[in-house]
């Protein structure tokens, strides 16, 4: 009996790992059919996703919050201070007031850039499980979104669209290994290639050896042809480190990225640039030096004297 | 496992994914994450005959693969669970106290889980996906077991309250 029962698991096996076998065959193939079956799929979660957003959106923060409470000590006397000021302030507004100001902020990036964009919500992301850095927007093809548009926030570039269903767009971020992008030097024009690496630190391969870089330079994008997937002169990154090795064929760098893709609550997807290169117009402006206070002071006298 | 069992198992699965996909997926976990329907998966799996478990971890790896957010290709988790799946009832189960207690059925997810996600990165990379930096992958997978191991407790009773509900009358 329990050959019999070992058999048939080893059967139900051998075909249920077939069957697996030949879905992945049929999806590195391209079939369409599978491309179908995740946007049905993604069609059916987004009004759970937007429930889930606008439950958890207070919260979502809540275990990142607790394991930083050593390091935001310093801040929490300031802190004490300025909610002492907030108290007026309803709760839930907070949350509002948040995307608001990134919808704001993502706005002005692309008026200055002359973009025409639509701008999202963003209701999910992706899982631990899917080893994938992507995010679910709340906004689809109604709106106008494809396949491989570029997506920015207030501070840069964000990532592109990978696939959209009717009311919602799955976002590849930046950060995600598979992603690259070309991207150019502010002010040198060099050229080359950023890639992500899971976390907000990117490696960028330049395109020629004698590529001049430094430290704090800040990456656009290059833009791509036809605009698709990526629209020029968008704020990517600064260089945070040069690899000068020997025997390099290409310079390399580590680059920090503009967008803290932890944080996005609200993003504009480029439907059309208009054929505008924004050159380096869209370069963050340096932080401005905190102006020196001096004190004078004037010694009294004691009574001593 | 009877016929009948099948659609039942199949939507306590779909529910189980909707909650990782909606809610659990919006927490900012600040290392790695929180693979409940994973987890889930693994208790329920833990409790079923050999056969039975193949099944279950077949159409486990059927919805996982149904996430959008996948980069992988499709088939890609359902590979990884079916085979996993007969290797846990096969060569752990065994091992085990037929009656687990919870304490032992919260490592043996937790430990099921990191092994789950290691061979779906492996495999992942075989069928050509990127793989992000070494660092980057043992963050993940450190912080999803820690969160497992922490948060397991919570999931499991209700994974074999339903696995309870779901077996018919002979089976229990």
């Amino acid at each position: 009996m329990a050959t019999r029962g070992t058999n048939r698991a080893r059967l139900l096996l051998v075909s249920l790992l077939v069957t697996s076998l030949l879905l992945i065959t049929l999806d590195l193939r391209g079939a369409n059919v599978i491309t179908a079956v995740r946007s049905a799929s993604q069609t059916i979660l987004a009004p759970f996703q937007s429930a889930g957003s606008a439950i958890l959106s207070p919260i979502g923060n809540f275990f990142s919050d607790l394991f930083n409470l050593g390091n935001t000590r310093e801040r929490i006397a300031e802190l004490e201070r300025e909610n002492e000021e907030l108290k007026s302030q309803v709760i839930l507004n907070e949350n509002l007031e948040g995307e608001l100001a990134q919808l704001k902020g993502v706005l002005d990036l692309a008026g200055k850039a002359r973009f025409k964009t639509v701008s999202a919500r963003v209701i999910s992301k992706g899982g631990t499980s899917t080893f994938s850095e992507t995010l679910v927007l709340d906004q689809g093809s109604r709106a106008g979104i494809r396949a491989d548009m570029t997506v920015i926030s207030e501070a840069g570039l964000v990532g592109v669209v990978k696939s959209t269903s009717a009311n919602t767009s799955v976002v590849l971020l930046m950060n995600d290994p598979a992603f690259r992008v070309g991207v150019r030097v502010a002010g040198s024009q060099d050229m080359g290639v950023l890639a992500g690496q899971g976390r907000n630190l990117y490696s960028l391969q330049m395109l020629s050896a004698s590529a001049n870089l430094s430290v704090g330079d800040v990456l656009l994008s290059r833009g791509s042809s036809g605009d698709s997937p990526f629209v020029p002169g968008v704020p990517v990154g600064k260089i945070v480190f040069v690899d000068n090795a020997a025997g390099q064929l290409t310079k390399q760098a580590r680059v920090e990225g503009f967008v803290d893709l932890n944080s996005l609550g609200v993003v504009s997807v480029v439907l059309d640039s208009r054929g505008n290169n924004p050159g380096d117009a869209l370069v963050p402006a340096a932080p401005r030096p905190a102006p020196t206070v001096t004190v004078y002071v004037t010694p009294s006298p004691t009574s001593n004297e | 496992m009877s016929l009948s069992r099948i659609p039942l198992v199949a939507g306590l699965l779909i529910i189980a994914f909707v909650i990782q996909e909606a809610f659990i997926n919006r927490i900012n976990f600040f290392l790695g994450g929180f693979a409940f329907y994973l987890a889930f998966s693994i208790a329920w799996i833990l409790k079923e005959d050999r056969s039975t478990a193949v099944l279950v971890g077949f159409i486990s790896g059927l919805i996982a693969d149904l996430s959008p957010t996948l980069e992988a290709p499709f088939g890609l988790w359902m590979l990884v669970m079916t085979g996993f799946a007969f290797v846990l009832t096969t060569y752990v189960r065994g091992s085990l106290d037929p009656n687990l207690s919870p304490l032992t059925l919260s490592v043996v997810t937790a430990a099921a889980s990191a092994v789950a996600l290691i061979l779906f990165l492996i495999f992942g990379a075989i069928l050509g996906q990127d793989v992000a930096p070494l660092n980057a992958v043992i963050r993940e997978i450190s912080g999803n077991t820690f969160w497992s191991f922490l948060l397991s407790p919570l999931v499991i009773p209700f994974a074999l309250k339903m696995h309870n509900l779901s077996l018919t009358a002979r089976e229990r």
